[in-house]
This record gives structure tokens, C-alpha cells and sequence, in this order.
């Protein structure tokens, strides 16, 4: 009974489609006219709208896409450098202006001196502490 | 998309933009307008009201849609000549109701036979049959709910998609198929068997 009624409505859809689509092939000559006539008035708005609601919304899209394009290609023209590198490099050039400077090389005779006193600084607050204790 | 792609898509001449646009949804209101029509007859049997609606709805869509993706204009476009019928029924009703508080009638009478499709075999009598079996068709939509009528007219003359459909009607696709089932057993009831 159930298959009956799933045929039945298949048979009819298939039917009503039918009976539609040749409603529509066999529209008359004058019908399709005003229809084609109907279709063009349309397309006359969209030439009608087209400068004030286009360009307003494509022009800052090109621009973007120009700058993101010329930041890119800059980019991409300069060496890689990490943040870390120039901090590595200002110091190897401060050591090497001390090296090959012809300022005070007595200062470099002296560095076990200047080693000795830097940890003396450190053990004597210590030692001063220890005898405050005691 | 690539962004040269991106700068290509966006940055061609406004013409030729213009121009491409205009042909593709040229090429889908020509696809669609004949089926449309039929549509707008069927639901309201009036001839020249429904090419004003379809006109109506060809201009609504490339002012509020032409921007948006070819794929999506077809339950769009049928979401808006959905609106633009409802309107004319409620406007209808509202302008019946008032010409029958002053005594007068409204406009001529639907001749079904006469806004049947026009004659494409050289055979009278089937000519005649069609005509008549397409008459019948549209008295039973006449007499189905409006969302039943609309969920079998876009799923089954337009073949729309049940999603699509959804779209068209602006309601859920659990809600699609129970409409389209309804509108399917009411018309077997209407129509008979032997249709």
C-alpha cells in the first residue's frame, strides 16, 4: 500500500514537471519578447549601478594588495637578520676597536690587575659580613 | 588565491568587470526568466502582473545580489520573486476586500484555457489537452498552502536542491521536506490517479 502511494506520487511529480517544463518551451513568440524586453531593463540597472557600487569598495582592496605586494618585495630584497645579531655584532666591533685601537695598551698590560681587584670587590662585602656576625 | 591573483581579480578595468558581470548574469536571467514566468502565472494567474514581478525580481537581484557569487543567485532570485508573489496575494486580497465593500468587482475573470501555453504541435486536440491538464495543475496549486506550494514549485519544476530550497524560502530543510510532502499527497488528492 506504502509502495503504491511512493509510486503514485513519483508518477505525479514526474507528471506536473512534465506538463511544466512544455508550459515553458512552449511559451508564444510574443511572451518571450517581453520577457527578453523585461531581461534588458534589468541589465540596464546593473550598468546603471555599477560606478557608485563598485568603486568605492574596490579601490581600497587594489590599494591594500599594492602596499602588502611592495612591503613584500622589500622584504625580501634585505639580507635575513634575527633580532639577536646585531647586539652579537655591536660588541665584537667594541672589542675590536679596543684590539686595534693605538689608544692605552697599558690598560690591557694591567688586565690580570683589573681581574684580581673585580673579585676583591666581590669577597670583601662578604668578609665584612662574616666578621659583623662574629 | 594567490595575491597576484587577488590584485589581478580586483584591480582589472572597471569596464571589463563590468562587462564580465554582465554577461554572466545575463546568461543565468535567461536561464531562469521563461520558468520564472510560468511560476508567477501559476501562482497568481494574472499574465502581465507576472512579468512585472519577474521584472521585478531580475532588477531586486542584480541590486542587492549582483555582487555576490553566481552559484548563489538562483535561491536568491527565487527567495525575492517568492516575496515579490506573496506581496502581490496580500495586496490582492487587501484590494478585493476593499472593491467588495464598495460593490464592485475586480478586474476580468482568470480564463485559464486562454493563459495556457501556447500551441507548439500542429495537433489541435493535444494542444487542447495540454492546455487543459495544465489549467487543472494550476487550480490544484491555487488551492495548496502557499509554503506547500512554493516548497513543490522550487524543488520540483526549478530543481532546486532541498538546502537551496531552504534558502529560497528562508526556513529550516526539516521544514522543506515536510511542505514538500504535503504538497505532494494534497495534490495526488486534488488531481486524482489518473493525472
Amino acid at each position: 500500500m506504502k509502495i503504491d502511494h511512493v509510486s503514485e506520487d513519483r508518477a505525479l511529480e514526474e507528471r506536473t514537471k512534465l506538463l511544466f517544463d512544455e508550459g515553458v518551451s512552449s511559451l508564444d513568440p510574443q511572451t518571450r519578447s517581453k520577457l527578453t524586453q523585461a531581461r534588458y531593463r534589468a541589465l540596464e540597472e546593473l550598468e546603471a549601478s555599477a560606478p557608485a557600487g563598485w568603486r568605492p569598495r574596490w579601490i581600497p582592496a587594489c590599494v591594500l594588495a599594492v602596499g602588502v605586494l611592495a612591503v613584500v618585495m622589500l622584504w625580501r630584497g634585505q639580507p635575513a637578520v634575527s633580532p639577536e645579531t646585531p647586539a652579537f655584532d655591536v660588541a665584537a666591533l667594541s672589542d675590536l676597536e679596543i684590539i686595534l685601537g693605538d689608544g692605552d695598551l697599558g690598560m690591557l698590560q694591567e688586565l690580570e690587575f683589573y681581574a684580581w681587584l673585580d673579585e676583591q670587590a666581590e669577597i670583601v662585602p662578604t668578609e665584612s659580613a662574616e666578621g659583623g656576625v662574629g | 588565491m594567490t595575491l597576484a591573483a587577488f590584485v589581478q581579480a580586483t584591480c582589472l578595468p572597471k569596464e571589463e568587470r563590468t562587462l564580465e558581470s554582465e554577461i554572466e548574469i545575463d546568461a543565468f536571467l535567461r536561464e531562469v526568466e521563461k520558468r520564472a514566468y510560468r511560476i508567477a502565472v501559476a501562482s497568481i494567474r494574472d499574465a502581465d502582473e507576472a512579468f512585472d514581478i519577474v521584472q521585478d525580481a531580475m532588477i531586486s537581484l542584480i541590486r542587492k545580489y549582483s555582487g555576490r557569487p553566481a552559484k548563489e543567485w538562483r535561491p536568491l532570485f527565487y527567495r525575492i520573486l517568492k516575496n515579490r508573489i506573496r506581496d502581490w496575494q496580500r495586496h490582492g486580497v487587501v484590494k478585493g476586500r476593499v472593491l467588495s465593500f464598495f460593490g464592485g468587482q475586480e478586474g476580468e475573470t482568470y480564463d485559464p484555457v486562454a493563459q495556457a501555453p501556447g500551441p507548439s504541435t500542429s495537433n489541435p486536440d493535444e494542444t487542447v489537452a495540454r492546455g487543459e491538464a495544465m489549467a487543472a495543475l494550476e487550480k490544484a496549486l491555487a488551492e495548496v498552502p502557499r509554503r506547500q506550494r512554493e516548497a513543490f514549485m522550487l524543488r520540483n519544476f526549478e530543481g532546486l536542491s532541498v538546502s537551496e530550497t531552504a534558502i529560497a524560502m528562508s526556513c529550516s530543510e526539516g521544514s522543506v521536506k515536510t511542505h514538500y510532502f504535503r504538497a505532494v499527497h494534497r495534490l495526488r488528492e486534488s488531481l486524482g490517479e489518473h493525472f
